[in-house]
Formats: structure tokens, C-alpha cells, sequence
């Protein structure tokens, strides 16, 4: 109980501290980042760590919240690692730090809180949270184009919880309409979805997904995503596209977990739809792109359709579905960073202008071309098992052409990205710089063969937990 | 449909037709009092949770949100003209539309006629409004209105639910809101150089 405790209330204390320690907040934040992973790690393996319902019941420690829990926490550390060294490195990065220092550990705090949370509107408030620390950090570069972004990404943000919350009012009247006293606590609600469902449930459910879709950056209201991304800078990437990305995502399961079975139809229709439709409108945009940060961006549009047509199917593609979310997490931890890093070094975003990256930041291009190799969906990777189990559970339900569509896409995407990556890492030599050893990014390899090692062989521990969070969603054990 | 239901569809509706930021915040206030109003008028009994609700919608919505936009723009002295939607038959066409739109919603919603089903009548509006005039404007003033419009709809349609959250979380709420707004304003305030400004090239 206390380590659920701490998840929450250590990040921020670390916040009000980073605002007196100046430039050490950084190491105060490896710190703080370090304590909750190892927090979050004994909550996810250990046989005496908490479960159940916390605080009056509103908090949770169940298996969806101890997988995640982990993955951004460990995805934070990767990233406040990551400023340590570009403060190292270029020592006028540490104007303001203290101030991105603060918000970036509210925003941990926050997400910890979201993820925790046993209560539809208690989750969605921190989810709110998240969005207002990270705005300032989006626009912290405070040209006109990252403030734009920053502008954009809030907008985008607080529209789609907006919508989320009208939805979370239309359940609460489908439950008064049934006769039952309308409540929010996801436990209590598993027991009160059995009723029959109604016109309130259906609009609910409908503008819950829209609303979280909005947040995940889902078509139709994804056009945030790729400013945000672009503009801020790699460690907020890295945030927005590892932590409050599956933040979100645990909002939506969560509200699956209970409703899902009530309106499988309805529920697996507006996935499949707003999947695909997000795959469409990535796959265009990565061909039409020389910009390698938006890209990955648009790569990131293409895995939040992969993963909703997941979730539309439910059922056995549940495990995969599992497996691929938190691929993906890491894969863009590595690649955002590693991004970071080129932008960095050769003074642009235009892929046309990079070439031989293998050569001139050998770490970088390595985690660029093991990070592409991820996130084409090629083997040994998790990614890869995960998206083939997504596939298979395709032809299995008779959704034949949402099959061929996925296909098609994913074969689109595959080239695009392939003949826009690969003559950056491969190509001409262009500005070489001091070798650096692929120790100076120690935690992007710990990301790296925790992708191989869902690829090829899970310890039973890290498998019983995927399991258990695939079976909350309707997988078999 | 009550008067204070038709008052708030009166302010909802006005400034889309009246190109004036004066008006669209008067718009807002007024929307935040009526609901406290509204309220009020049901005569609940007197409790923290009534206070907090009351100083949401009248403090909060009707007075602090308006006013924190209305600082911004008057310190950067712009022009009394702003659209909210464009002014043209086609846009105000489809607001008539997203009217009819709306009570559409809350007869399959809520088909039993009276207070209820007009209430939600009006939210369902007021959420497919803000919603247009989002999509339908580019300015940052426009699509914070837009977004405060979706806001206003949605504490309508709460309004007329009988859930009670716990004392912290509506708090909570409250202080989330204020923040959003606070934020609205900010960036109003400075990212109107940018929208002055020519736009950048941006390499695609």
C-alpha cells in the first residue's frame, strides 16, 4: 500500500525539491525515476506486493495497473537519463531546467495516479493533469512553431477528455435508467454493466472511445500529434509517446474491461473503424514526408490503429495486443531519443540531409536501425509476434477485408519508412563525431533487449502478467 | 422548455451571429450564471456540494473564465471584430442544421417529453456547436471559445444528473477546469504575434 503510496507522492515531492536544487534536479530526478521503476517492479513480480482496492477503493493494484506502471515508469527513467546526458553534453540546455525538472515529475506523478486509478473521473482528472504539465514542456524550445504545437496538443488534449467525460456522464445515466444508483468505481460497475443495454450506454461508449481515441491520437482528431511531436523536444516526445500515451490507453481498457461484453458489436465496429481509418491516414503521410521526427510521428498514428484494432478484437488477439502495446513503448522511447540526438548533431529534420549515421554517431544509428527494425514489425521483436497474432485473430473472426486492408497498409508503410530510414543510416558519411561507446545510453539497451526478449522468450513472471492483463480484456489464460 | 432553458439556448446561439469577442465572452458568462440559476431554482438543500457547484458555474465559468480571456485580449487592444464561425449562408445553414441535430439526439436519448429531455435537448446542442466551431476556425481565440462552448455543454448535461462525486474530486474538478482556462488564456496571449505574423514554411 505504501509503495503504491510513494508512486504517486514521491515524484511529487521530487517536483516542489527540483524548484530549490537548480541544475542538480536533474540527478534528483534520476533518482526519483530510478526509486519508482523499482517500485513499480516489486509491485509488478513480487509475490507480497499489494492487490486489490486501496484508499477507500480508489485506487486499484491489479494486473493492468502493475504492467503499466512499470513500463512508464522504467520509460521515465530512460528519459530523465536522457536529459542527464544532453546536460553533460551541451551545458546551455540547463537554463530552466529546474522549472522542466518540476513539471516533468508532476506529469510522472500524475500518470502514476491515472494508472492507480479504481475511479472513471479520479483517472480521467489525472489524465487532465498530465496534459497541463506537459503543455509547458511541449513549448519549451519557445519558438513560434513549438508554442503553436504546444497550443495544439492542449487544445486536442482537453477536447478529447472532454468528450470522455460527457461520455462517462452518459454511462452514469444509462445506470440511473436501469434503476441502479449511478457510480464510477470500475469494480462496482463490472458488477452493474450486466444490465441490458440502452441508447445512454451506446452514445457513452461511443464518446468514450472518440474521446480517448483523441488522446491516443486516432483518426479523426490526430492532427495534434505530428506538430507536438515534431516541436517538442526528444525527451517530451519520449513522455508524451511512452507515458501518457499508455496512460490513456489504460483509460480505454479499463472501460472495455467492464463494457465489453455487454456491446461487443458496437464496441468492436468503432475500433476496426477508427483503427484502420488511423493506419490510412498514417501510411499517406509517411510517404509523403521527408521530415524524420514527423515520421516517427506518424509511425506512432500507425500503432495507435494497430493497437485499437487490437482492442476491437479483444478476445485471443488480447495477448498480442498486450505484447504489442508495450513493444511499442519502448520502440518509441528508442527511436524518439535516438531521433533527438540526430536532429541534434546535424542541424535538421530532413532526412535528404542525413546520411551515414552508422558512421558518424554509431549508437545513435544503431538504436535508429534496431528501433526501424522494431517498428516495421521484423522478428526477433516483440512487435513482431505481437502484430502476427493481431493478424491471425483477423482471419479467425471472418474480418477478411480488414485483414487485407491491415495488410496492405502495413506493406505500404513497410517501404515508405524502409526507403526513407535506411539511406540515412547507411548511406554517405556526412559529419562525423567522437565516438561514443553504446554504454553512454545504458537504459535504450535495457529497452532494446526487453523488445528481444518479448520476442523470443518471456520469464514466467513477465509472461503470468501479460496473461493476466490480456485475460481482463477477454484472452484465455 | 423553461425560460431559463430558453435563455441559455438564446445565449448559445446569439454570438455565432454577431462577429464580436465582446459578445462571445458575454456569451460565456452569461451561460455559467444561468446554469448557477438553474440550479438554484430547484432549490436543493443547502450543502458544501451545492457551494462548490455554485461557485463553479457562476464564479468560475460565469465570471473568472470570460474575464481571464477578456484581459488577455484587451491588453493586446484587438480589434472588437471576431468570427466565431464564418460569416456566410453556409455556415449559419449548418448551425440550424446542428440545432435540429441536437433535439434529434435527445429524442433517441431521452424520448419522454419535459424538463429533462429539453435539457439534454439544449447540452446536445451546445456540444455539436462548440464542436463546429472548432472544426471551423483556425484562430486561437475562436477554438479556445469553441473549446470552452464543449465545456459549458457538458457542466449543462451534469447539471441534470443526479450523481454526487465526493467533496475532493469535485474540487478537484474545479481547480483542473481553472487551470485549463488559465492555459486557454495563455497561449490567446501569445501565440497572437504568431497568428500576426506571416506563416512559417514548414518542411513537410
Amino acid at each position: 500500500m505504501i509503495a503504491a503510496l510513494l508512486l504517486v507522492a514521491l515524484p511529487l515531492l521530487g517536483a516542489l525539491a527540483a524548484l530549490a536544487l537548480g541544475h542538480r534536479s536533474v540527478l534528483a530526478a534520476v533518482l526519483v525515476a530510478a526509486t519508482s521503476t523499482a517500485l513499480g517492479a516489486w509491485l509488478a513480480f513480487s509475490q507480497g506486493a499489494p492487490s486489490g482496492h486501496l484508499w477507500g477503493g480508489y485506487f486499484t493494484v491489479d494486473p493492468t495497473s502493475r504492467l503499466f506502471l512499470l513500463v512508464i515508469n522504467l520509460i521515465f527513467l530512460g528519459v530523465v537519463g536522457h536529459v542527464r546526458g544532453r546536460m553533460q553534453q551541451a551545458p546551455e540546455l540547463l537554463d530552466g531546467i529546474e522549472r522542466f525538472i518540476a513539471l516533468a515529475l508532476t506529469f510522472l506523478a500524475a500518470a502514476n495516479l491515472s494508472v492507480l486509478s479504481n475511479h472513471l473521473l479520479l483517472g480521467w482528472l489525472a489524465l487532465e493533469a498530465t496534459s497541463l504539465a506537459a503543455a509547458p514542456l511541449v513549448a519549451r524550445r519557445a519558438t513560434a512553431s513549438a508554442v503553436r504545437a504546444a497550443w495544439g496538443y492542449f487544445l486536442f488534449s482537453s477536447v478529447g477528455l472532454g468528450i470522455t467525460s460527457l461520455g462517462f456522464a452518459c454511462l452514469a445515466r444509462s445506470l440511473e435508467h436501469s434503476g441502479a444508483e449511478p457510480v464510477f468505481f470500475f469494480d462496482q460497475l463490472r458488477t452493474l454493466a450486466s444490465t441490458p443495454p440502452d441508447a445512454w450506454r451506446e452514445a457513452g461508449l461511443a464518446l468514450v472511445i472518440v474521446g480517448y481515441g483523441t488522446k491516443l491520437g486516432l483518426a479523426p482528431m490526430y492532427s495534434w500529434l505530428p506538430d507536438a511531436y515534431e516541436e517538442a523536444p526528444p525527451s517530451v516526445t519520449a513522455m508524451l509517446a511512452g507515458v501518457q500515451f499508455n496512460c490513456a490507453l489504460v483509460g480505454l481498457l479499463r472501460v472495455l474491461q467492464v463494457y465489453r461484453d455487454g456491446e461487443p458489436r458496437m464496441v468492436s465496429l468503432a475500433l476496426l473503424g477508427i483503427g484502420l481509418a488511423s493506419m490510412a491516414v498514417s501510411t499517406f503521410s509517411v510517404i509523403a514526408t521527408h521530415n524524420y521526427k514527423r515520421l516517427l510521428a506518424y509511425a506512432s498514428i500507425n500503432h495507435g490503429g494497430v493497437i485499437a484494432i487490437g482492442l476491437g478484437l479483444g478476445g485471443p488477439a488480447a495477448y498480442g495486443l498486450v505484447l504489442y502495446v508495450v513493444s511499442n513503448a519502448f520502440i518509441k522511447a528508442i527511436l524518439f531519443l535516438s531521433a533527438g540526438k540526430i536532429d541534434d548533431h546535424y542541424g535538421t529534420r530532413d532526412m535528404r540531409e542525413v546520411s551515414g549515421l552508422i558512421k558518424d554517431l554509431p549508437a545513435s544509428g544503431l538504436f535508429l536501425t534496431v528501433g526501424t527494425f522494431a517498428l516495421l514489425g521484423f522478428p526477433p521483436f516483440g512487435s513482431f509476434l505481437g502484430e502476427l497474432l493481431i493478424l491471425s485473430e483477423l482471419m479467425r473472426a471472418g474480418y477478411v477485408i480488414v485483414f487485407v486492408a491491415f495488410c496492405g497498409l502495413l506493406t505500404v508503410t513497410f517501404v515508405a519508412t524502409g526507403r526513407s530510414i535506411f539511406p540515412m543510416i547507411w548511406g554517405e558519411s556526412r559529419k562525423p563525431a567522437p565516438r561514443l561507446g553504446l554504454l553512454t545510453s545504458p537504459i535504450k539497451l535495457v529497452f532494446v533487449a526487453a523488445l528481444v526478449t518479448m520476442g523470443v522468450y518471456l520469464p514466467r513472471p513477465v509472461s503470468s502478467l501479460f496473461v493476466d492483463v490480456a485475460a481482463s480484456l477477454g484472452g484465455v489464460r | 422548455m423553461t425560460s431559463l432553458l430558453t435563455g441559455y439556448m438564446l445565449v448559445l446561439l446569439l454570438p455565432l451571429f454577431v462577429a464580436s469577442w465582446r459578445v462571445s465572452l458575454t456569451g460565456l458568462s452569461l451561460q455559467g450564471l444561468l446554469m448557477a440559476w438553474m440550479l438554484l431554482v430547484r432549490r436543493p438543500a443547502l450543502s458544501v456540494d451545492l457551494v462548490v457547484t455554485i461557485v463553479d458555474l457562476a464564479l468560475v465559468r460565469g465570471l473568472v473564465a470570460p474575464l481571464a480571456l477578456r484581459r488577455v485580449l484587451r491588453s493586446q487592444r484587438r480589434p472588437s471584430r471576431e468570427d466565431v464561425i464564418p460569416p456566410n449562408l453556409l455556415s449559419w445553414s449548418i448551425v440550424v442544421g446542428l440545432v435540429m441535430l441536437g433535439f434529434q439526439c435527445a429524442a433517441w436519448l431521452h424520448p419522454a417529453p419535459g424538463a429533462q429531455h429539453a435539457q439534454v435537448a439544449v447540452a446536445a446542442t451546445g456540444v455539436l456547436l462548440g464542436l463546429f466551431v472548432l472544426a471551423s476556425q483556425n484562430g486561437t481565440f475562436s477554438q479556445a471559445v469553441g473549446a470552452l462552448r464543449l465545456e459549458y455543454a457538458i457542466a449543462l448535461f451534469e447539471l441534470g444528473s443526479p450523481t454526487h462525486l465526493p467533496l475532493a474530486l469535485r474540487l478537484a474538478q474545479v481547480t483542473i477546469f481553472l487551470g485549463t482556462v488559465l492555459t486557454y488564456a495563455h497561449y490567446v496571449g501569445r501565440l497572437r504575434s504568431t497568428e500576426l505574423a506571416a506563416p512559417s514554411a514548414r518542411l513537410q
